[in-house]
């Protein structure tokens, strides 16, 4: 490997006049991808329950018992993490100037 | 991750990626034709419809999605990258070759990879093509949508490109410059049969991929290497035909004009070269375009190459019967209606003078 390797931050790029409006777009792009996420997941559920009768439907109205509860908190940890990652700007990439 | 999130995550972005690609594209073009109508008409009319394009809000989004379409695919939280890391042991098992496997890379640990290699991340992709084992299989699944509207059929650009060259001709030996996972050197391979191909690259994750590749469908005259392109191992006047498909555009001036250097050297006289790359630009919209995508998706490479004069270039360092033509990437593609976002494909080839 070359010992001249050069790793520099890079600038955030930003493409309107209020760099708020740049990462306010990433917070609403990766909601956007977890609602359809869930969409999609619900098409699914939704599908294989038309197929089976073990699932009362009834029942997902109901208050989660502590087992769901725990992997619903899980859930909402990383996608709140998701959702507002995009407010800080951060660079994943190396890029030219 | 559970691979249905990731799945209906992907499709949701390759869904906006051609949303983006088809009705975004065709209402900026359009805004772009309505500014320029308005001006007077002078030389520089193309360059201020541009500047009044740059401010107008459509085109801010336009940008913007460009660049994070493509930054979520890789690390958005249901992206390329942790969907892969949470695979990492399956993954590297799959590509691991076995006892006495004849289809194994031939890798150069202590290559010296160029800095333009290791210094910026292309395509957005976290880590370039080099320090992740994982980063072939990862780059292999971002591929798919390098040109989203090509959908299922990515590879028949390929496949095109391997048809083109051999028009007739028949090739003993093939170099693929800047193989990859081996896309580019598979349809050449299949093309060829009775040719000996050599594919090279600098990233040893994609090698392994692409020896994969070949051992799955059987081929054995292929034979894949890490090598720099710009400085190979093989001798003088040993290959027919040179080709690389999207190499030249994410090298710097130098490198490309080595590579050319390294081309004339191992071709036999009277081989040809071929390589399918971005260059031929018809007008300063799709200039601005294309030069816009150099800069959001970490290609600046892809910006020097455009602006390059290939022909004059070609023709100092000897090569003949030049040539730089549009190639359609896809059956369907059409190049005068240009109803949709694509790169400009170009086909550069030339000969070698026969002795």
């Amino acid at each position: 490997m070359s010992s001249n390797t050069k790793k520099r931050p890079r600038k955030e790029q930003q493409f309107f006049d209020d760099p708020a409006i740049d990462r306010l777009m990433g917070t609403v792009m990766a909601l956007a991808t977890e609602v359809f996420v869930l969409r999609s997941r619900l098409i699914a559920l939704e599908s294989q329950l038309a197929k089976s009768d073990l699932v009362d439907i009834t029942h997902l109205s109901k208050s989660p018992d502590a087992v769901q509860s725990s992997v619903t908190k899980a859930e909402a940890k990383a996608y709140s993490e998701a959702l507002l990652k995009p407010l800080l700007g951060l660079q994943d990439t190396l890029g030219a100037d | 991750m559970e691979t249905q999130e990731f799945e209906a995550a992907q499709d949701f972005l390759l869904a906006a990626k051609n949303y983006w690609t088809t009705t975004m594209y065709r209402t900026i073009k359009a805004t772009y034709a309505e500014l320029e109508s308005g001006l007077q008409k002078s030389p520089d009319r193309p360059a201020k419809a541009i500047k009044a394009l740059q401010k107008n809000t459509t085109y801010r989004y336009f940008a913007w999605l460009e660049r994070h379409l493509q930054k979520m695919k890789y690390t958005g939280r249901y992206g390329l990258i942790p969907f892969h890391s949470e695979r990492r042991g399956e993954l590297l098992k799959s590509i691991k070759a076995k006892a006495n496997d004849k289809y194994v890379p031939e890798l150069q640990p202590d290559l010296p990879l160029p800095n333009y290699y290791k210094n910026i991340d292309t395509h957005q992709h976290p880590g370039g093509l080099w320090t992740d084992e994982l980063a072939g299989i990862v780059y292999e699944y971002g591929a798919r949508s390098t040109t989203p509207l090509l959908g299922d059929s990515h590879n028949d650009l390929h496949a095109r490109l391997a048809d083109l060259v051999a028009d007739g001709t028949t090739y003993e030996r093939i170099l693929d410059m800047g193989c990859g996972f081996g896309k580019s050197t598979m349809p050449f391979v299949q093309r060829f049969p009775k040719a000996k191909v050599e594919g090279i690259d600098l990233s040893a994750p994609c090698l392994k991929l692409g020896s994969k590749t070949a051992r799955k469908a059987r081929k054995k005259n292929v034979h894949f290497q890490q090598m720099n392109v710009e400085n190979t191992n093989y001798d003088d006047e040993s290959f027919d035909l040179v080709t690389s498909t999207m190499l030249l555009h994410e090298i710097p001036p130098k490198a490309i004009k080595n590579v050319f250097d390294e081309t004339f050297r191992v071709l036999k006289p009277g081989g040809r070269m071929v390589h399918l790359d971005f260059h031929v630009i018809p007008d300063e919209f799709h200039r601005f375009l294309h030069y816009g995508h150099s800069a959001r998706n970490n290609e600046p490479y892809m910006r020097t190459l455009a602006e390059l004069d290939l022909k004059q270039i070609l023709s100092k360092k000897g090569f003949k019967n030049i040539e730089l033509k549009q190639f359609a990437e896809s059956e369907n593609t059409d190049l005068k209606a240009d109803d949709a976002w694509r790169f400009p494909w170009t086909t550069i080839s030339a000969t070698k003078p026969a002795n």
